[in-house]
């Protein structure tokens, strides 16, 4: 029994946040932001708002368009790295929120792959015989925890809040629904891109200091370089082990949805696959990177805009910080 | 579909030994007290500068040995935790680095106290799916680093533990888990929680005022708790057991995973287990959250309490408010 997605929503906050807002608090300029990332604006909530709240409507259009009421979920799933709360799993906040309870909710922690990730554990329970309906959302508030000053200009700049959630189900067809998912990670570059505090590694793990401290371990901290040299590595390598897996080539793919990390990453990583522009959807320019949240929120907007038409073999590839990279194949 | 066998099992406790002598001159009050209050004498203390992936590196090397495997062998890493190394990336991703596995997935997954049954029933699936064939399950906590060592939380801190377990799964049969039920109610979850940093707050998930409020520590209502764990872990006990189709008697032994080892006894008496094969996990070194339930099948194992092939029952109930139970085969 493979799993399908059987609906699918997007939510963003309503405050648009422009390269030029952001110029105005940070020494920074559109230019700057555009050429290094295609990003133009993004979101950013105003006021108390959790990944769990963006969440909450995008998961009501995901079961609305499954034909699936939230009661009868067999398991949350939401992927995040700014959970709502530090403990519980905001898989346990959204829940709430739907105003349900009894089946299991968990949070997949896996940054950028996240969406991948959580499609890959939500896709094993149902081909598993496990579940039958599970919720997979990706959902960021970024903008609580970035340094919105001059001195946090090289992450700040890319980052925005947002959510994406799918509803999968069964489905009978062995060559429909989701084909095969594949995961990957390499530690050693852990650092490359973190946010460090609060960490268990350190005694207490969370202090005044790090409250205080100029560049605030509080913050994300990312060198930029190697992300983009493993990223445009490990990517192609990924999106082809999906397909090879499948007997396919990337000539056979119609749509690839990449991360939004980065619109030159998206960009070189097409030109390694030589996949033509209309096959590859990007939305970074309006919406930033929304990490676990960005595949279903540009996988919903490439719905809406008719790119991914039924049988059409589409492609989900992540990579982020862990390293983490992944990509699932599936036949729409 | 195949089945799913434990391959292995292994855990690690930090030496640092911490009585409750040790915790009386900041927490307030004498040794007997905070055993009162809490039901727990001792727990473990991780070195300084050790996060959960280096406790649980050594409790994956013990589970991949006794699997008669290498690291190399790891198809996927599940890693469950609630005291990450650090706030992100996941603690697995540094446990694929630490013990030099393949560049394979490395799932970071919250699901807290019930991290663990959570963790083993996706393993099973992913298994089971043929997504995957070998999968190290690892359960780590870093409790100690994130506690309040003042009088406030006098009836909290002593409670929690530091340590790791690890089990290694593989295709096979009969399979390991023979059931596991999973559920979550998030109605009160402020009694048990840690509720910063938020990044629901805005502007700033943490700042000065959080802090000074204490906001970032571990918040746990014994009394507002305690009827509904016991009814939980006894009812989920009984559910584990029903959909194994397995009775009492089939069962070696009982696990029964709560902050409160007190509280976890109460609900085994409730459903009516065996005292003399009921194990309340937090008994021996403190709650350890995710990891308890692992810790204490690896300990069993080592120590002849269990052996290979044995059937247990685990329940587990905490933050979430999440609880569960399983019928595993170790």
């Amino acid at each position: 029994m493979n799993a399908r997605i059987l609906g699918i929503g997007h939510h963003t906050p309503e405050r648009v946040v422009t390269n030029h807002d952001l110029a105005a608090v940070m020494e920074t300029s559109d230019e700057w932001i555009q050429q290094r990332t295609g990003i133009r604006e993004r979101r950013f909530v105003a006021g108390d708002v959790g990944p769990a709240d963006l969440a909450l409507p995008a998961a009501r259009d995901a079961l609305a368009a499954a034909g699936v009421r939230a009661g009868d979920l067999d398991l949350v799933l939401l992927a995040t790295l700014s959970p709502d709360y530090d403990c519980p799993a905001s898989a346990a906040v959204l829940q709430r929120h739907l105003g349900i309870a009894g089946m299991p909710a968990m949070d997949v922690r896996n940054q950028c792959s996240g969406f991948v990730y959580a499609l890959a554990v939500g896709d094993a329970f149902i081909r598993s015989g496990r579940a039958r309906h599970v919720l997979v959302c990706g959902a960021e508030t970024h903008s609580t925890g970035l340094d919105q000053t001059t001195a946090g200009r090289e992450v700040a700049v890319i980052f925005g809040d947002g959510a994406g959630a799918v509803v999968l189900g069964p489905e009978p067809d062995p060559h429909k629904g989701i084909l095969s998912t594949h995961l990957h990670s390499e530690g050693r570059y852990a650092e490359k891109l973190m946010v460090e505090a609060p960490t268990s590694r350190h005694w207490p793990r969370l202090t005044e200091e790090m409250l205080d401290e100029p560049g605030s371990r509080l913050w994300p901290r990312m060198e930029g370089r190697y992300v983009f040299k493993h990223a445009v590595t490990r990517f192609p390598e990924v999106v082809r082990e999906a397909l090879a897996a499948n007997g396919y080539t990337p000539a056979d793919l119609d749509v690839f949805i990449p991360h939004q990390a980065n619109l030159r990453i998206s960009e070189f990583v097409a030109g390694i696959l030589e996949l033509p522009p209309e096959k590859v959807f990007n939305n970074i320019q309006r919406y930033g990177n929304t990490t676990a949240a960005s595949i279903p929120i540009a996988l919903h907007e490439a719905c809406e805009a008719g790119l991914v038409k039924p049988g059409a073999l589409v492609c989900l590839g992540a990579f982020g910080a862990g390293f983490t990279w992944a990509a699932a194949l599936l036949r729409w | 579909m195949t089945g799913v066998v434990a391959l292995g099992w292994g855990s690690e406790l930090p030496a640092t030994t911490i009585t409750n002598e040790d915790l009386a001159p900041s927490l307030g009050g004498d040794a007997a007290e905070i055993e009162a209050a809490t039901g727990i004498r001792v727990r473990r203390r991780a070195a300084p500068g050790a996060g959960s992936s280096d406790l649980a590196v050594a409790a994956a090397g013990r589970a991949l040995a006794a699997a008669a495997m290498t690291p190399e062998d790891v198809d996927l890493i599940i890693f469950a935790t609630m005291t990450p190394d650090i706030a992100f990336p996941g603690s697995g991703c540094f446990l694929q680095d630490k013990l030099a596995c393949r560049t394979v997935g490395a799932l970071d997954i919250r699901a807290q106290c019930s991290g663990f049954l959570a963790a083993l029933a996706t393993a099973d699936a992913f298994v089971r799916a043929d997504r995957t064939s070998r999968v190290l399950v690892c359960c780590g906590e870093v409790h100690s680093s994130a506690l309040d060592y003042t009088p406030r939380a006098a009836t909290v801190t002593p409670r929690f533990g530091d340590g790791a377990g690890a089990v290694v799964l593989g295709p096979g049969e009969p399979s390991a888990l023979r059931s596991c039920v999973l559920h979550n109610d998030p109605d009160g979850f402020e009694r048990f929680w840690c509720e910063c940093p938020a990044s629901r707050h805005f502007p700033a998930r943490m700042d000065r005022a959080l802090f000074d409020a204490g906001r970032h520590y571990y918040v746990y209502d014994a009394a507002g708790l305690a009827e509904q764990a016991r009814e939980a872990l006894a009812s989920v006990t009984g559910e584990a057991l029903a959909a194994a189709g397995v009775r009492v008697d089939a069962i070696a032994l009982f696990l029964l995973h709560y902050v409160d080892p007190r509280v976890a006894r109460e609900a085994g008496l409730r459903a009516g287990l065996p005292a003399e094969r009921t194990l309340a996990t937090a008994e021996r070194a403190g709650h350890m959250s995710a990891a308890g339930l692992p810790i204490a099948i690896a300990d069993a194992l080592r120590e002849g309490r269990l052996r290979r092939g044995d059937l247990v029952c685990c329940a587990a109930f905490g933050a979430g408010i999440a609880w569960g139970g399983a019928v595993v085969r170790v």
